[in-house]
């Protein structure tokens, strides 16, 4: 099979302080069975030698668990394919003298590093504001003690499935993050080891979101389309449900 | 210095409970005045920097990634091995020592192993109360599968992501604690340095990846949970950024470095598709309880493989191994597919797989069954190769995937340098010279969970340890030796990319230090690694400069750091003069071409030495008693 | 721990509240339907006897209306929050946008809410200059009910869809309602947290029947008004 020349088009940017802009470079002699982060580390060799400043990305395991990856290909999350991350987007999916549009995933909550590097630091401090259980290490009851339903932990693995790629926020015409936050609250409200904190869970990690300056849900479903591990907006709902749980708790005081 | 593995007297069933009452306490009012620096958020560090911090402790925890979610543990996809006994089919806490201490071909410590079985059940229990969605029954309890050859079902999991469950629990309860101020988190860090000060680990140089700029801190003791050393290799089933710096700085400060030859090769893979190849991807083993490996008998044969007719096909590993077949470990399973591949008879594009056929799976079980079974596992395998796996066979190579050396620990999980304790894959593990399936996730939290939070205790309680900050003078020297160093990397500014290189160093070492090694070929080694290192250091390239962020530098620096591993890792093989688990030495082998172990003279664990101004490492031997257990010679005939 | 007022401006709250005002609004929009079917009646003066019994609530009505008042300015509020969270939320836009959106979700509408809404308001502003406060009585608008002498809303509708334009405004505000409906009925149950694999392919549906049919409703009086006369 021949090998493939591409034009990009990818966004540069030096650090989160300077305005970025897009700049053109041509991928020669890609192969078919490249992925795509493959193809970007080939145009960066080629970059290196011919003494340009490589473009930097973010990835790290490349089987699509780590969520470190994630940019934007042709106005689409992870590219073309769905419930893929783009590290396991492979370049079978394009054809010779393709243009490829590159972006960094746009949030005021994921402020640009570098080029498509970008700070997904407000996740963490969604998941510090509650979404754990509060056990200590050690006293732990022997684990069947407390039986679980199949569906019902099927249902929180769909969740917990959740890879914290940023991807429903890039693809969300708002910028929200009510999927991500979603899938840890239902992950967690589900299983009877998490119901006992799932009022000030939902409260908090809720609270915590809107802080962080994302956008509202208005329910257009674009993060599931766009979700590498396919988590249903149904999961969105559970939330709300769980935050209607917790005000109504407080009327009842 | 003589190693003192302080292993604790009396029967083994009783060693650590007994260690557990002997060990001093640290006063809870006391346990806040303590830092504890953490390197690594995977499975260990994660687990030990929230254990530590429950307990009161100051944590300070550092990763590389840009978020402590993303270590590299997330990506186990198995299971996690407990001797819980659920099933009632005979396990017990003895047998999964047992198992474990036979899987490792007999070279690891048989009092840490015991430990290790003595806290696996207590692992699945603190996972569940986290919220680790485990598989269950249809009655609700959880169930298991046997794993890796095991003969009993000991193993739990998550669908085919139990590394990033048994993760994400861990991180969310580091993250509580983050949330509770005892844990401050600093991601996008990469250790540069350990400080040592009056002998003793006190503190640690990282690089703020964004920024560049070389940050110092000081603490009362470090632990280090920064993974295997697999990407010495450059192509291996790790992640991009998974490399030994940190392991190596602390081996050059004076902590040994134990059993570097013994690394795990793991078979079913995808195999590489061309130069351009960053990394590989592990496909489930249990792809070879259904599958039959196979080679075209006619060398360089090119039909497809669905037009190879049955009695031109060789299936070897039947052939060779009536009894177990394709099922046999996955160290003879990779060795014969190197052999056979070796001898010309490899597919593929590159001459480097073999054919897993599923024709035979799909007659006798229908192709819903199939399905069922293997249908994630099928759909990637066309996802990434852009084949049909229910048409032709599957190919498949080795590829390294896991690390059993690291550096050299104690019963306490202290290094050779008190202070620096290490846990997870970065130690020498318990797993001897070979690791079982499911086996890795356990240690990794047993170590950070169960094992940790009770020895550093001992260790603060029992250490002087006056006041040290990052004004001292250890801290100003090492930082500017990092920088130095940095700047020197820097400026060579040659022809060569770091990849490039990394490639070269990985070619070498895949050839001559890889699945099957032999002392010529270990010797050819070396003087090609050193003179990749003499090269590296004369013509790489590395753009731009350390001021912001730049990831071909910090790759770089791991290469440089890499390159001088290789070496030992070869020295190591090549002093190793038997056969065991990961390490295949062609001279020592059975008739039937079987590791062949020598326990009489290389029974122990070689931790090295470093050495100043390019003297070699210098050997030092832990001696391995076996008192519970009963040497004997694997065989799968 | 969670006072009622700070859960309403969360983002969770503002969208129950936006869901409840909604469900309020598209109610009253059905019985504002059922009123202008008054209009096809054969009685030419059935409008305007449905006009006056509602105008003989007295003080009922004011409280009726301060009430729609308030629920038309919560769900516009609302609206206008998110609208300016969406901006703020992502302030380098992309390059290039493709959506996907999940087959079976309804993306005009989804994507369009706001713009939708707008046209919507500004038509309640021309709708209610005409109508609440448009000629009346004074100005020669004048029919007999129960002996009382009453505005004649009937002849002002029916006068007003003599106009091309105003058919063709009043047409293409309403098809905009639809769409708007299209995705609000189903999105508000989502809000509400009402979300089922068996039922919500069902709501979705219903919401968009609901859609057409209230549509229809209101387009089918101004065409047969301009066509009849």
């Amino acid at each position: 099979m021949k090998n493939m020349n591409l034009n990009l088009l990818v966004w540069r940017q030096k650090d989160a302080g300077s305005k970025g802009k897009m700049e053109s470079y041509i991928a020669e002699n890609i192969s078919l069975d490249m992925s795509f982060l493959e193809m970007l580390d080939q145009v960066n060799e080629d970059l290196i030698k011919k003494g340009l400043d490589p473009i930097e990305f973010d990835s790290d395991c490349r089987e699509g668990i780590c969520g470190a990856c994630g940019v934007v290909v042709n106005g689409q999350v992870h590219g073309p394919q769905r419930a893929t991350t783009v590290c396991q987007l492979y370049m079978r999916n394009f054809k010779d003298k393709d243009k490829i549009v590159i972006e960094p995933f746009r949030a005021r909550a994921f402020p640009v590093i570098r080029d498509l590097v970008i700070d997904r630091s407000s996740f963490d401090r969604i998941i510090m504001a509650g979404g754990y259980i509060s056990v200590n290490t050690g006293g732990a009851p022997d684990a069947n003690s407390i039986p679980v339903a199949k569906e019902i932990v099927d249902k929180a693995m769909d969740a917990a499935a959740c890879i914290g790629c940023g991807a429903c926020v890039a693809a969300c015409p708002n910028a929200s993050a009510s999927l991500f936050t979603a899938a840890k609250i239902s992950h967690l409200a589900l299983l009877p080891q998490g119901k006992i904190e799932r009022k000030k869970r939902a409260e908090k990690m809720v609270s915590q979101m809107d802080k962080e300056g994302f956008g509202d849900c208005s329910n257009i479903g674009e993060c599931e389309a766009a979700c590498p591990k396919e988590i249903s907006i149904s999961h969105i709902a559970r939330m709300k449900r769980e935050y209607f749980r917790a005000v109504v708790d407080e009327i009842e005081k | 210095m003589h190693l003192d593995a302080k292993v604790p007297d009396g029967p083994i069933s009783q060693k650590w409970d007994k260690h557990r009452f002997n060990i001093k306490l640290v006063n809870p009012a006391n346990k806040r005045k303590y830092t504890v620096l953490v390197v690594g958020t995977g499975l260990a560090g994660a687990s030990a920097a929230a254990s530590l911090a429950e307990l009161g402790y100051h944590v300070k925890s550092f990763c590389i990634q840009d978020s402590a979610r993303r270590a590299h543990s997330i990506a186990a996809q198995g299971g996690i091995n407990a001797a819980k006994n659920y099933p009632n089919d005979g396990d017990s806490i003895w047998r999964l020592f047992y198992d474990t201490v036979k899987g490792g071909d007999f070279r690891s410590r048989e009092a840490n192993v015991y430990r290790l079985a003595q806290i696996s059940s207590h692992i699945i229990d603190q996972c569940v109360a986290q919220g680790v969605p485990f598989a269950r029954e249809y009655g609700g309890l959880l169930e298991n599968r046997s794993f890796g050859g095991a003969q009993v079902s000991r193993t739990f999991y998550a669908r085919g992501q139990t590394g990033q469950q048994l993760l994400l629990g861990a991180y969310s309860a580091f993250m509580r604690q983050v949330n509770k101020d005892n844990i401050e988190m600093f991601a996008r860090r990469e250790m540069m340095d350990l400080i040592v000060i009056d002998g003793k680990a006190r503190g640690v140089l990282v690089r703020n990846l964004m920024s560049g700029r070389i940050e110092a801190y000081a603490g009362d003791a470090v632990i280090l949970a920064s993974g295997g050393y697999g990407n010495v290799y450059f192509l291996s089933t790790n992640a991009i950024n998974s490399n030994a710096s940190a392991a190596w700085r602390c081996y050059k400060k004076g902590a040994y470095f134990a059993n570097p030859c013994y690394t795990q090769i793991h078979p079913t893979c995808i195999p590489v598709s061309g130069f351009h190849q960053s990394k590989l991807t592990l496909m489930s083993e249990s792809l070879r309880n259904d599958g039959r490996v196979w080679v075209p008998k006619k060398s360089g044969d090119l039909r497809r493989s669905e037009e190879i007719p049955e009695s031109e096909r060789n299936y070897y590993l039947e052939q060779r191994y009536p009894s177990f077949g394709n099922l046999v470990p996955r160290d003879i399973a990779s060795r014969n597919a190197k052999q056979v591949c070796d001898e010309g008879y490899g597919v593929g594009t590159t001459g480097l797989a073999v054919y897993l056929d599923f024709a035979d799976a799909i007659k006798r079980l229908g192709q819903n069954t199939v399905t069922e079974k293997y249908g994630n596992l099928f759909d990637m395998y066309e996802h990434i190769t852009g084949e049909n796996p229910y048409k032709g066979s599957m190919t498949i190579f080795p590829a390294v995937h896991y690390t059993m050396g690291g550096l050299w620990v104690d019963y306490n999980l202290m290094s050779t340098i008190p202070g620096l304790h290490v846990l997870g894959e970065a130690n020498f593990s318990d797993h001897g010279a070979n690791r079982l399936g499911a086996s890795a996730l356990m240690q990794g939290l047993a170590d950070g969970y169960f094992v940790i939070p009770y020895t550093i205790g001992h260790y603060i309680s029992s250490t002087d340890l006056p006041s040290v900050t990052t004004e001292h003078s250890e801290f100003r020297v090492a930082e500017e030796e990092v920088s130095k160093r940095i700047d020197r990397l820097l400026s060579v500014k040659g022809e060569k990319t770091v990849r490039e290189i990394h490639r070269e160093l990985g070619k070498i070492m895949w050839d001559n230090v890889g699945m099957s090694r032999n002392k010529s070929g270990l010797q050819k080694a070396l003087g090609q690694i050193s003179d990749l290192r003499d090269e590296f250091w004369n013509n790489v390239n590395i753009p731009q400069t350390g001021n912001h962020l730049n990831k071909n530098l910090e790759q770089a620096g791991r290469l440089a750091d890499f390159l001088e591993l290789a070496e030992l890792l070869a020295v190591d093989a090549r002093e190793r003069n038997e056969s065991c688990g990961g390490h295949f030495r062609e001279e020592y082998q059975t008739k039937e071409g079987e590791a062949k172990r020598d326990d009489e003279n290389f029974s122990y664990a070689a931790a090295w030495e470093f050495k100043e101004n390019d003297k070699p490492a210098e050997l030092h031997k832990e001696k391995l008693v076996f008192q519970e257990v009963e040497l004997s010679q694997r065989s799968y005939k | 721990m969670l006072p009622v007022f700070t859960a309403l401006r969360s983002s969770v709250g503002k969208k129950i509240l936006m869901a409840m005002t909604a469900f309020s609004l598209v109610l009253f929009v059905v019985v504002h339907l059922l009123g202008n079917l008054k209009l096809l009646s054969r009685n030419s003066n059935a409008f305007n006897i449905y006009a006056h019994k509602m105008m003989s609530l007295g003080g009922l009505l004011y409280v009726a209306e301060i009430g729609l008042l308030l629920l038309f300015l919560t769900h516009i509020i609302i609206a206008g929050l998110i609208f300016i969270g969406k901006r703020n939320a992502r302030p380098v836009g992309y390059y290039m946008n493709k959506r996907l959106c999940k087959p079976g979700y309804n993306f005009i509408g989804s994507t369009t809410m706001i713009y939708t809404g707008a046209m919507i308001l500004i038509f309640l502003v021309v709708h209610l200059m005409h109508f609440k406060f448009g000629p009346g009585i004074k100005d020669g608008y004048i029919k007999e009910v129960d002996g009382k002498s009453v505005r004649d809303l009937h002849r002002l509708v029916v006068e007003g869809f003599q106009s091309f334009w105003y058919v063709s405004f009043y047409t293409a505000v309403i098809s905009l309602l639809g769409i708007h409906l299209s995705h609000g009925f189903w999105s508000a149950f989502q809000s509400l947290g009402i979300n089922h694999p068996r039922y919500t392919p069902l709501i979705l549906g219903v919401g968009i029947l609901i859609a057409i049919t209230l549509s229809l409703g209101f387009i089918s009086l101004p065409v047969l008004l301009y066509f009849i006369g």
